[in-house]
């Protein structure tokens, strides 16, 4: 959460000072993430240009429906975000809706031989329920008993992969209706991944309400200035734990779409999503501070990043060597981010 | 006519009306924070159409008092009769729905908001829950301009000056119907024009049967605007009075509670050379513009100014906590280029920030620890960077008992004293080294009487030695009384070098709200006119 | 400087602080041997084994090895940071040796060559980490979590490439001898005295050293701390720095142990460090913590993980486990820090 000391001490004339250099212009636009677009679009012509297969269309397929779990999962970490937070167990999280749903589905298979549409509809609630859980938790820790986020999330993490792990003893969950992984999980409607749409529905409706809601407004205000919010009789205690609930939900419907595509239920994703929706929600302009966040940027970032590994993995990088680069990324990001706060400050 | 002042005219028939004109009546109210009784056993009563000026030292209570009735918190104990009912559960939602508007000293802004977002932040207007923005957007607009303000809706708050700020936070409290209005220093950062404008707006409130609470102690508004004054002290109502019956002198000494010749002990005046000059000094941020003055030994060195003058920003970039732009810092004839608060410390300048909390102590860690952290290079309290428990501890003890610190027990973790206690740990740690200028940034906030009188003390003493001392401090008798030559900033720039009998309040309160006439000004040569 | 926040400034009577405190404070020192002894008692009605005298010495064994990486962790936590990577930077470094211990060992090098080798690029590799995250933390004034992060996933990708995803074998006798097998005090196995040299050396070095000293105050309070003229950046720095060197010499002990190269070595190190110092006491807001807080809590840790296994207890369950323990070791350090 940002103090509010240096910020509004605001300047002694009425006047801004416009920016004196030309690197100081380039960290003020950085803020707005307006060069974002620019920076996608000239990697997407470049790859376009200069790698094979990147325009091929079962690979822009493939980019498209990887960046839309990601998407989601990653909007989710920025409303974490900017009530200044953080969510450490967003992989853990996916891990576990995996597990679950897959479990449920496979156990309410007799019960619902007939209709595969309810056994699905019971897994999928399973699923989002143990996102609501862990959500609640963690919302709960932070905002009554005041506990780090990071440690928190640290633990529920922790406790949630243990969780998963001990469901399945490691071993993957086959038997989920064939509707659920060949129609939604693998499918295209309209030509495209149906994990697209529901990115893109996820996007369109966190857009409304940063824009049009009240809630848009309040946990913006939570993550800038708690105490102005709390005086202005913002519930803010409320809106801390839903911020919370909400991140671990959309990644139990990041993890349900992924498992879907899957095809089976796994305890061992993808140990990086953590760090990769926190470098997307970082690159979108999102600060690690709080009170900053739009989720369309941080759909850009989601695509941004994965469009990078996308071609790195063309170019036959080793994953684990892409690992080491995702690190640099994150640190760069926020180091930009940091200094551009700074600079702003000062201007 | 406008919203405001149509409410006006029927609040004032009703007020006829009624026939009673109390708008608050606060009996017995007592509050406790863990460790510390802010208020005790208050009585507060204001009055429809009265201005009521809430007077006392920090620390006194004043803004526990403005927030139990804004309802942020409840008070422990008494009773809260609004318009004849008593309340209870007050939240800051409901207070504002009834008319009690606060206007907060620190701000109650979300700085990457925008103004119209800040205006109705927690009381959005919505439609079929979403935000209805465009009828937001007109009242914004509505508000301000009835108000007289020019801010545009759309800005940033982080972009505006501190100034505007303000006036968004005054916006803020007008957004609903107002009956009782809490002003919390609000000119501390206005100009004369915007004061001037504010004043005006007081004038129709009243008219209008608002009730206004007005935090401050700046004398001259008080002069101007009060109706009844209410002095507090320690937590405690000492008095209420009728604003004319009272003189500036009785003023202060009921909120001090010590006369004031007793208060400020004479401190001999014995100039000799300059020991820290700066020149045309200008910071990145603005808030210092093209500054100079000097300091020399034997002499206190005071810089008054309104809150946001940049005097504290001044002597803060001596020591390297505030961006340079431009300018010279010599000490001892020396020009330092890069100043920081290691490199200052070893050339004997020291700093003590107006913050001691935020940037002075380590609560939780022993005094002995805190008076010792800026001499643990100094011989006698390490070698070969190695620590010398022993001696550090010998050192420290000596220092303690010199300034009377109660209790004088050095492995107490600081958090365990009090503000005035602390404040000389924090001095303390001055006497820890060879300093030869000294830099007090508000020595005496939430400082209590009898500490402040040992702290001036100290400053008599240390001066005795040679050394310079330079005193920030928007406490108006405090740097009248002590200093031997008063600087006097308004905006960032420097306006006023005053000497001998010229340092007087009227001459000070000029320079405070007169706008720069002339650019460059060069200290020592302007003189104060009365 | 107003009154008119909502925080509450927790001043006290001069009377009242002194018995509080002093009643607190010996009800928090004496609580971790009580709860260490508690425990040990109450498992050992269902299982006597925990009481053996050679299951004792395994814990204090294994408790050494934790105590290396919990200290490590200490330093760092009490600058007000933390140390993500620690887990993943062991793992480089186990790699990394055993590569260069069995690389040199091959081509027939001789003995004392091999093991200062193994210390070198082991220590080596731990300043590189240690010095990447203290620059970041300190100079770009990065929040740390982030930085150790980003590290953690660096080290991460190094040590399964380098490795090619397999552990290394056989690493040298050379080696592993003088930092495993038999005992340089009678009766008291290496790791142990390995231990105990660094718990005190770090002792030494936090309440001896005029850097120690800055670490308390910096983790207390930066902005005080850099007022006062503490080269604030410069021991920031070299707290991660040690942290890394820490954790690379309980790299070592460990590869020594397993006598293999293990890109996995690192797995729930960090989770288990962290749990570590703060069961044992070291504060999470800075500022507060010593080698005896260390000390207790990896014993505690240890003897958790020692009675599970000796309950049979599942490898997942204890992962639950260490996670709910975390949260209340949490939510206990926040107690203690409202109450003093």
């Amino acid at each position: 959460m940002r103090l509010v000391g240096p910020i509004m001490s605001g300047r002694s004339s009425s006047e801004r000072a416009g920016p004196t250099s030309v690197l100081e212009r380039i960290l003020r636009s950085y803020r707005p993430a307006g060069f974002l677009p620019v920076l996608l679009t000239v990697l997407l012509v470049s790859f376009a240009l200069f790698i094979p297969n990147f325009v091929a269309v079962q690979n822009l397929l493939n980019v498209l429906r990887s960046s839309s779990y990601l998407v989601i999962i990653a909007a989710g970490q920025m409303l974490v975000l900017i009530v200044g937070g953080f969510d450490l167990s967003q992989g853990a999280v996916v891990a576990l809706t995996s597990v679950t749903s897959a479990l449920v589905m496979v156990a309410f298979k007799e019960t619902f031989a007939n209709e595969p549409g309810l056994i699905i509809l019971v897994g999928v609630l399973a699923g989002l329920g143990c996102g609501a859980i862990v959500g609640l938790v963690n919302g709960l820790c932070v905002a009554f008993l005041r506990i780090s986020p990071f440690m928190v999330t640290l633990g529920t993490m922790s406790i949630a992969t243990g969780c998963a792990l001990l469901l399945t003893s490691g071993i993957p969950v086959y038997g989920m209706p064939k509707s659920y992984v060949e129609g939604f999980g693998r499918g295209l409607w309209l030509d495209l991944p149906t994990a697209f749409y529901l990115a893109a529905a996820v996007v369109a409706v966190i857009w409304v309400m940063q824009n049009y809601t009240r809630m848009g407004r309040y946990i913006l205000a939570i993550g800038g200035n708690m105490q102005a919010a709390i005086v202005s009789g913002v519930p803010a205690k409320t809106y801390l734990i839903l911020s919370y609930v909400i991140c671990s939900m959309l990644a139990s419907v990041s993890g349900l779409a992924f498992t879907a595509q899957l095809g089976s239920g796994q305890a061992v994703i993808n140990a990086q999503l953590t760090l990769e929706s926190i470098a997307a929600a970082v690159i979108a302009g999102v600060s690690i501070k709080g009170g900053v966040g739009r989720v369309e940027m941080v759909a850009l970032g989601a695509i941004l990043l994965l469009t990078l590994t996308n071609a790195m993995d063309l170019l036959r990088i080793d994953p684990r060597i892409q690992a080491i680069f995702l690190g640099i990324i994150v640190v760069l990001a926020v180091a930009l981010d940091e200094l551009s706060q700074r600079r702003a400050a000062l201007v | 006519m406008t919203a405001v002042e149509t409410d006006d005219m029927s609040r004032v028939a009703e007020a006829a009306r009624d026939g009673s004109d109390l708008l608050l009546e606060l009996t017995n109210i007592s509050k406790r924070f863990p460790g510390v009784v802010a208020l005790e056993g208050v009585d507060f009563e204001v009055r429809q159409g009265e201005v009521h000026v809430l007077f006392g030292e920090n620390g006194a209570g004043k803004s526990t008092l403005i927030n139990i009735i804004a309802g942020t918190y409840p008070a422990d104990t008494g009773t809260f009769k609004y318009r004849g009912k008593e309340i209870v559960h007050l939240t800051p939602q409901a207070a504002r729905v009834i008319g009690i508007s606060p206007v907060f000293q620190e701000f109650s802004l979300v700085p990457e908001l925008t103004v119209e977002e800040n205006l109705f932040l927690g009381r959005e207007l919505t439609a079929g829950g979403f935000l209805n923005r465009r009828a937001m957007r007109a009242r914004a607009r509505a508000v301000v301009r009835g108000l007289n303000f020019d801010l545009p809706p759309d800005y940033k708050v982080a972009q505006l000056s501190r100034a505007h700020q303000q006036m968004v936070e005054i916006a803020k409290a007008f957004l609903t119907e107002v009956r009782l209005l809490i002003l919390d220093e609000p000119t501390a950062s206005l100009t004369d024009a915007e004061a001037a404008k504010l004043f005006e707006l007081i004038a129709k409130l009243k008219a209008g049967g608002v009730g206004i609470i007005y935090v401050s102690h700046r004398m001259r508004e008080i002069k101007r605007i009060a109706d009844r004054i209410t002095v507090l002290r320690d937590g405690h109502k000492i008095k209420t009075v009728e604003a004319g019956d009272v003189s500036e002198t009785e003023l202060v000494e009921l909120m001090t509670g010590r006369k004031i010749g007793v208060l400020f002990p004479k401190i001999k005046h014995n100039p000799g050379d300059k020991l820290l000059e700066i020149e045309s000094v200008t910071l990145s941020d603005q808030s210092v513009n093209d500054v100079s003055f000097y300091a020399r030994a034997g002499e206190i060195t005071g810089i008054a100014g309104l809150v946001g003058c940049g005097k504290s920003e001044v002597i803060r970039a001596v020591v390297g906590l505030e961006p340079i732009e431009s300018g010279t810092i010599r000490v001892r004839g020396k020009v330092i280029s890069a100043p920081t608060p290691a490199a200052m410390t070893k050339r004997g300048v020291c700093y003590f920030p107006s913050d001691r909390v935020a940037e002075g102590l380590a609560l939780a860690r022993p005094v002995r620890e805190n008076v010792s952290m800026a001499a643990l290079d100094l011989p006698g309290f390490s070698r070969h960077r190695l620590l010398q428990r022993r001696s550090e501890r010998r050192i420290v003890q000596g220092i303690v008992e010199k300034l009377s610190l109660r209790p004088p027990l050095i492995e107490r973790a600081v958090a365990s004293f009090s503000g005035g206690n602390r404040q000389k740990v924090l001095l303390a740690r001055g006497l820890t080294r060879d300093i030869s200028v000294y830099l007090f940034d508000e020595p005496t906030v939430g400082v209590d009487v009898a500490a402040k009188a040992e702290i001036y003390e100290l400053m008599q003493t240390l001066l005795a030695t040679g050394v310079a001392i330079v005193l920030v401090s928007s406490d108006l008798p405090e740097v009248l009384n002590l200093s031997h030559r008063l600087y006097v900033m308004h905006r960032s720039h420097m306006v006023a070098e005053l000497t001998g009998a010229n340092i007087n309040e009227p001459a000070v309160l000029a320079h405070f709200f007169r706008e720069r006439q002339t650019d460059g000004i060069v200290a020592g040569e302007m003189h104060a006119t009365n | 400087m107003s009154e008119a926040s909502i925080s509450n400034v927790s001043l006290r009577s001069a009377a009242e602080t002194s018995r509080h405190r002093r009643a607190a404070r010996w009800g928090f020192v004496l609580l971790m041997p009580l709860l260490i002894v508690a425990m040990a008692l109450a498992v050992s009605l269902v299982e006597p084994r925990i009481l053996s005298l050679r299951n004792i010495i395994n814990i204090l064994v294994q408790s050494s090895y934790l105590l290396l990486f919990a200290s490590a962790q200490m330093v760092v936590i009490l600058t007000g940071g933390f140390d993500l990577s620690l887990g993943m930077a062991v793992s480089v470094i186990s790699v990394a040796t055993a590569l260069a211990t069995t690389g040199l060992a091959a081509a027939d090098a001789p003995a004392w060559l091999v093991f200062v080798a193994g210390l070198a690029v082991g220590l080596g590799v731990g300043l590189l980490v240690g010095a990447f995250n203290g620059l970041f933390v300190s100079l770009a004034g990065i929040n740390p979590f982030v930085v150790t992060l980003g590290s953690l996933n660096i080290c991460y990708g190094l040590a399964t490439t380098i490795s090619g995803g397999r552990p290394v074998f056989n690493v040298p006798d050379a080696f592993t001898r003088p930092l495993y097998d038999g005992t340089f005090i009678p009766g008291i196995p290496i790791p142990v005295t390995l231990a105990i040299v660094v718990a005190v050396f770090l002792h030494l070095l936090l309440d001896r050293t005029v850097f120690g000293r800055a670490l308390y105050l910096i983790g207390n309070n930066p902005r005080a701390a850099n007022l006062a003229g503490i080269p604030s950046k410069r021991y920031l720095f070299l707290a991660y720095v040690t942290c890394s060197l820490l954790a690379a010499f309980g790299s070592l002990m460990l590869t020594a142990r397993t006598g293999s190269g293990e890109p996995n070595l690192g797995g729930s190190l960090m989770l288990e460090s962290i749990a570590a110092a703060v069961i044992g006491g070291v504060s999470l807001q800075g500022g507060v913590g010593g080698i005896v807080p260390a000390v207790l809590g990896s014993i505690f840790v240890t003897l958790l993980s020692n009675a599970m296994n000796l309950l049979e207890v599942g490898g997942y369950v204890q992962q639950i486990l260490l996670g709910c323990v975390i949260i209340a070791a949490i939510f206990l350090d926040r107690v203690r820090a409202t109450r003093a």
